[in-house]
This record gives structure tokens, C-alpha cells and sequence, in this order.
């Protein structure tokens, strides 16, 4: 992975006009992720951290405020019309809702056949062949081609969703929690057809979950995203390890143990209060409010990205500690202590 | 009313009934001229007010002519002006409901303050003014009342086209990166249109009853083209002597309205899609049945 990435994002703003006059929703605050070729990356967070709105503007659904996103060293911001319609088609998505991202009027083949007119294959026979391509790749039968989208099962519809997204040959996949509208049976079938795809074709992809054990199977490195900033980023074994910000750490301590008996032990630290507006985000670190660790700094300045090892880091002022092994501090933190400037850790 | 609300509800059920009737429409408003069995404006003041005969199956009116005759060649002037009416206002409103659909923002806006304009005028006071100011005539009706009519189309392609470009689907064509005129014409147009078409099957009804109305009022269709509510109003001096000159195109003009709005209801209905339609799970079963003799001969 020492090549150049694929995909590059900087400091990628977006923000809706809120319903209150004048102010903005905040939903992806000055963003930079990366992503290597044939990689998977994490995206993890809770519901309306803006993940998804992440997502959505970096393949244009939604506009950015500003920042930049890169393909291949190219600032698609710089293009329009066409010629952006030709270069952004190297980044792909694969929607959450298999049911509504395929049209019902449409058969399989027709709907294939369509993104391949898109991509530019003029010759009717080289559609079809690829068509049949592109069905065994993500594992269905020929004959689903003359179906209709309706007629299919949640699975076989997410198949087809990821051949529409291949056929236009993506370097990068951007998926939102592109199974987790699927049961629990069909969750691994998709899963590992995507681990295969990304093996067999080399796609990059990123995978926004909130399936926290999916992500450390699948991903390579995980991004923690809250409230509209990416607060820890790493390897995702070493994340999972040692998550070094406040944050991280109480997500992962809130996945439940598959033992009954370690979970009845097990200590969750409790997240106070809910995840503040993003119309109105917090000053300085936007976790303070619920941080049972901050201090006066944390109201200040926003916490810069702390490196802790090799592309491993953390955007907290206690990241160094953390990462060390300073959970327990955190675990005992009287949750209903006076939030700022209460609990310095020793 | 409440002894009406079991028959409202019978009728609702049986929308085959709707159908025939609208289907008995069509046929003899299109094959009018054929299907007559005599020249509706032929006039023979000695057998005016006739009861029905041989000659006359439905009896004549007061000037004689046939009223079968004039009650078919009334279905065709009804369906071709209400074809009319609601093709050019549906032409316009689903052109500028898409439109506004699709761009959003400054246009959308612009689009949907003419529609409120249009909208907050009643329909048939516009017809009025257009047919004070031009005149009364066939084509002044027809035109005066799409351009009441269009507002309404325009409103309901606009949501329409709203929600379907809100769809994850055209999003992910966007994704693909499909230019506007495949997304517009290829995707947007025929959704809005077949949706929009369900509204229009219900609207018929009423711009059937418009049609009557401002015949009625002697501002639409003139004599001698045979109108339902220009017969209407021709036989209402004969009320009590000839009752049945004033209940014969009542009739054909309720039957029109009735049936055509239970028709669009009841397409409405069953226009939500369903995941598998009788005809398809019994052919599935039978592929299914056809799998099993597959893996017993291997």
C-alpha cells in the first residue's frame, strides 16, 4: 500500500440550510479519508453521525460546501457536465435499500443493459455478453436476466444492485450498509461476495456500517466518524485493540458479548445525553458534551489528529494515554459527574 | 344518503361494471357516425315529441329528430372534446410538473406560483372569462377549459416527479452517470405519465360534466351538434309534457360521470404494485414443479 490512493478526500465540508433561518446543518465537517487501490476501509458511527451524507457527496449526490475529492489525482470539482458524468463513474454506490435503488418497471437484463449504454458499449451483443458476465460475478443465474426486480428476493436484488455498479468498471465502491436491510443468512452471502469482488477485481471500497463486527472482519482500516468529523483512524485490528479516543472506546465497550456470562460482567461505560445537533455542534472537541475525560481545553480548540503509530490516530487531547492502555479511567468514570472540567485522568 | 352508501359501495366493488360502461362509451363516441341509425339533425316537426316506435326506438324530441341518433352522436362530441381537454391539459401540466420535478430550486418554484395562480381561480370561472372574452365555439370550450384543467395535472406530475426523483433508483443512475435525457425521458417521463394517467381516468368524469355544463349554459357546444347538456337544456321547456327527452341524456351523462370516476378509483387501487400477481404465482409454481422433475431425472 505504498502506492498513490485512488480516492482522496479533503477537508470535505457539506451542510444543509436548516430549518432555522440562517443556520446550517453541519453533516460532514472538514473530512479527509483516503483509500488505497483493492482496499476495504471502515466507516463506522452512530445513526446521523453523517456517515451516509459522507458518502453521498463524495459521489456527487449530494453538493459539497468545500474541500476536494480526488480520483486518481483528479479534482472532480474542476469538471462539470460530461466530462464529470465520464470521470465520476470510476467511484460507484451501492444503496442501503435493495428494493427502491432498482426500478420496478425494469427487468434484471434491462437494468444492466442500461448502465452498460451508460458506460458507452454501443454493440448490442457485447452488452448481452457482458450482462452474462456480470450476472455470474455476483453469483446469479442467467435466467434472472428476463425477470423483473420485483420478482426478486432482498439478496438477489442487492446482487443485482452490485452488477449495475460494476458494469460501468468502478475502481471504488462506496457502499451504505449494503446489507444490513438483508436477513441475517443472506448478510454472509453478500459479505463474502464482496470480499471476492474486491479480491477478484481489485475494487477499493468503502464500507459504511454500523455493524461494528463487520467492519473489523472485512475492513483493513476503519475511519470513526461523530457527528460529521472523523474522530480516530487506523489499522483496523490495532483500532480494535487499542481505540484511542474516548469515543471509539465506548462504541466498541457497547457491542454486547456473545457469552451471557461475560456479559453479565461487563462494564459499559455510559454514553451520556444524546448526540448533539449538528445545527448547533459543540466549540472546540464535539465530543465534549459527553465526554466523561474533558477538560477546559476540549471547550477551546478543536483536538488536532494525534499520530500513535504507524497510520494509526486520534483526534484527542488524552489520545497518547488512551492508546496506552488507559481504558480502565474511562470505565470508572462516574457517568454522572459534572461533564467539563470534572475528570482530569491522572 | 345512508340508504345511497350500500349502493356507493356495491358500485365501488364492481369496477367491470365501470368498465363496460365506459368501454360502451368509447365504442360509440368513436364509431358514432356508423353506428346511428339515423341523421340526428334530420327534422320532422310533424312527429315531434314521438314516443318510442319502430322508426324512432328512443322516440324523437320536440322537432322530431331521433334521440337514439342524437344521445350516440352526443357520446362522440363528449369524447372528443373531453380527450381533448385532457390530453392538452395533461400535455401541459405533466411538461411543467416534470420539469419543476426535476430542476428544483428556482424553477420549481416559479413553476409551482403559476400553478397556485391557476389553481386558486376555480376551474369553470376561467372557462367563463376565456369564453366571454373569445366567444362561445367548440374549439374556445375545448381550449378554455384545458387551460382551467392544466393546474391540477401540473400540481399532482410535480409530486409525482418529485418522489421519483427522490428514488434511490434515479440516484443511482446519477451515480452511473446517465446524462438529464436519459434520466428525464427514459425515467422520469414514463413514471409521471403513468401515474398522472390514473388521475386523468378520474378527471374524465368531470370534465365530462364541464363539457355538459357550459353546453348546458349555451356557452360550449352549439346547435345543432347534438350535446347532452345542450339536449338537456333544448327538452327542459318540455319538462312535464315530455319527461323523458330531459331523463335520456341525464342518464347517458350520469353513467358517463359515474363510470369513469369509479373506473380511475378502482385503477388507483389496484395500480399499488403487488410483489406477485395471481398469474405470476401460478406460473412460478409450475417452474417450480418443473425444477423438481429436473433433479429426480438426474
Amino acid at each position: 500500500m505504498t502506492h498513490r490512493p485512488v480516492l482522496k478526500v479533503e477537508n470535505l465540508q457539506t451542510r444543509f440550510k436548516s430549518v432555522q433561518r440562517g443556520k446550517f446543518v453541519h453533516a460532514v465537517d472538514d473530512v479527509s479519508i483516503e483509500l488505497y487501490p483493492g482496499e476495504i476501509v471502515g466507516l463506522v458511527g452512530e445513526s446521523g453521525c453523517g456517515k451516509s451524507t459522507l458518502g453521498r457527496t463524495i459521489v456527487g449526490l449530494e453538493k459539497a460546501t468545500s474541500g476536494r475529492v480526488l480520483l486518481d489525482g483528479v479534482d472532480l470539482s474542476t469538471l462539470s457536465g460530461a466530462a464529470l458524468r465520464d470521470s465520476r463513474r470510476a467511484l460507484q454506490y451501492v444503496f442501503q435499500d435493495p428494493y427502491s435503488s432498482l426500478n420496478d418497471r425494469q427487468t434484471v437484463g434491462e437494468a444492466l443493459d442500461e448502465a452498460l449504454q451508460i458506460d458507452g458499449i454501443r454493440s448490442r451483443a457485447d452488452r448481452d455478453r457482458r450482462t452474462k458476465e456480470l450476472l455470474d460475478q455476483v453469483g446469479l443465474a442467467d435466467v434472472v436476466k428476463d425477470r423483473h426486480t420485483r420478482e426478486l428476493s432482498g439478496g438477489q436484488r442487492q446482487r443485482v444492485a452490485i452488477a449495475r455498479s460494476l458494469a460501468v468498471n468502478p475502481r471504488v465502491l462506496i457502499c451504505d450498509e449494503p446489507v444490513s436491510a438483508l436477513d441475517l443468512s443472506i448478510r454472509a452471502q453478500v459479505m463474502n461476495l464482496f470480499l471476492r469482488l474486491q479480491k477478484d477485481l481489485g475494487v477499493a471500497c468503502l464500507f459504511i456500517a454500523h455493524d461494528l463486527e463487520l467492519v473489523r472482519q472485512a475492513a483493513s482500516r476503519v475511519y470513526v466518524m461523530y457527528l460529521g468529523k472523523i474522530v480516530e483512524h487506523g489499522p483496523s485490528q490495532e483500532l480494535y485493540d487499542h481505540p484511542s479516543h474516548p469515543y471509539s472506546q465506548m462504541l466498541l465497550a457497547s457491542v454486547p458479548e456473545a457469552n451471557p456470562i461475560a456479559e453479565r460482567q461487563r462494564k459499559v461505560p455510559l454514553m451520556v445525553g444524546e448526540v448533539p445537533s449538528p445545527t448547533n455542534p459543540p466549540s472546540g472537541c464535539r465530543f465534549r458534551t459527553r465526554c466523561p475525560m474533558a477538560v477546559d481545553d476540549c471547550r477551546q480548540q478543536v483536538p488536532p489528529a494525534l499520530k500513535l503509530s504507524p497510520g494509526h490516530d486520534a483526534a484527542c487531547v488524552f489520545a497518547k494515554d488512551l492508546h496506552r492502555g488507559k481504558r480502565s479511567a474511562l470505565l470508572e468514570a462516574d457517568a454522572n459527574a459534572e461533564r467539563v472540567g470534572a475528570l482530569v485522568p491522572s | 344518503m345512508d340508504k345511497l352508501k350500500p349502493i356507493f359501495a356495491r358500485l365501488n366493488k364492481f369496477p367491470r361494471v365501470a368498465l363496460v360502461v365506459i368501454g360502451l362509451f368509447v365504442a360509440l363516441g368513436t364509431f358514432a357516425p356508423w353506428l346511428a341509425p339515423q341523421d340526428p339533425s334530420a327534422q320532422n316537426l310533424l312527429q315531434g315529441g314521438a314516443g318510442p316506435s319502430v322508426a324512432h326506438w328512443l322516440g324523437t324530441d320536440h322537432l322530431g329528430r331521433d334521440t337514439l341518433s342524437r344521445l350516440i352522436i352526443a357520446a362522440n362530441t363528449s369524447l372528443v372534446s373531453v380527450g381533448s381537454v385532457l390530453i392538452i391539459a395533461m400535455t401541459i401540466g405533466i411538461l411543467m410538473g416534470t420539469i419543476a420535478g426535476y430542476h428544483r430550486g428556482w424553477v420549481d418554484d416559479l413553476l409551482m406560483r403559476v400553478v397556485d395562480v391557476g389553481l386558486s381561480v376555480p376551474s369553470l370561472i376561467v372557462a367563463l372569462a376565456v369564453i366571454g372574452i373569445v366567444g362561445p365555439g367548440y374549439w374556445t370550450m375545448v381550449l378554455a377549459l384545458a387551460l382551467a384543467w392544466w393546474p391540477m395535472s401540473g400540481r399532482i406530475s410535480r409530486a409525482v416527479a418529485v418522489s421519483i426523483m427522490s428514488k434511490p433508483h434515479i440516484e443511482a443512475l446519477r451515480v452511473l452517470g446517465a446524462s438529464p435525457w436519459r434520466i428525464y425521458f427514459g425515467h422520469l417521463l414514463p413514471g409521471t405519465i403513468g401515474a398522472v394517467m390514473v388521475y386523468a381516468t378520474a378527471d374524465a368524469g368531470t370534465a365530462a360534466l364541464a363539457v355538459a355544463t357550459l353546453s348546458f349554459l349555451g356557452l360550449g357546444i352549439q346547435p345543432p351538434t347534438p350535446e347532452w347538456g345542450q339536449m338537456l337544456v333544448d327538452a327542459l321547456p318540455y319538462l312535464e309534457s315530455d319527461p323523458r327527452q330531459v331523463i335520456l341524456p341525464g342518464l347517458a351523462l350520469t353513467a358517463a360521470v359515474i363510470g369513469f370516476n369509479t373506473l380511475g378509483e378502482a385503477i388507483a387501487l389496484n395500480r399499488i404494485p403487488k410483489p406477485l400477481t395471481r398469474r405470476m404465482l401460478a406460473m412460478r409454481r409450475i417452474e417450480v414443479a418443473g425444477w423438481g422433475k429436473e433433479n429426480s431425472d438426474a
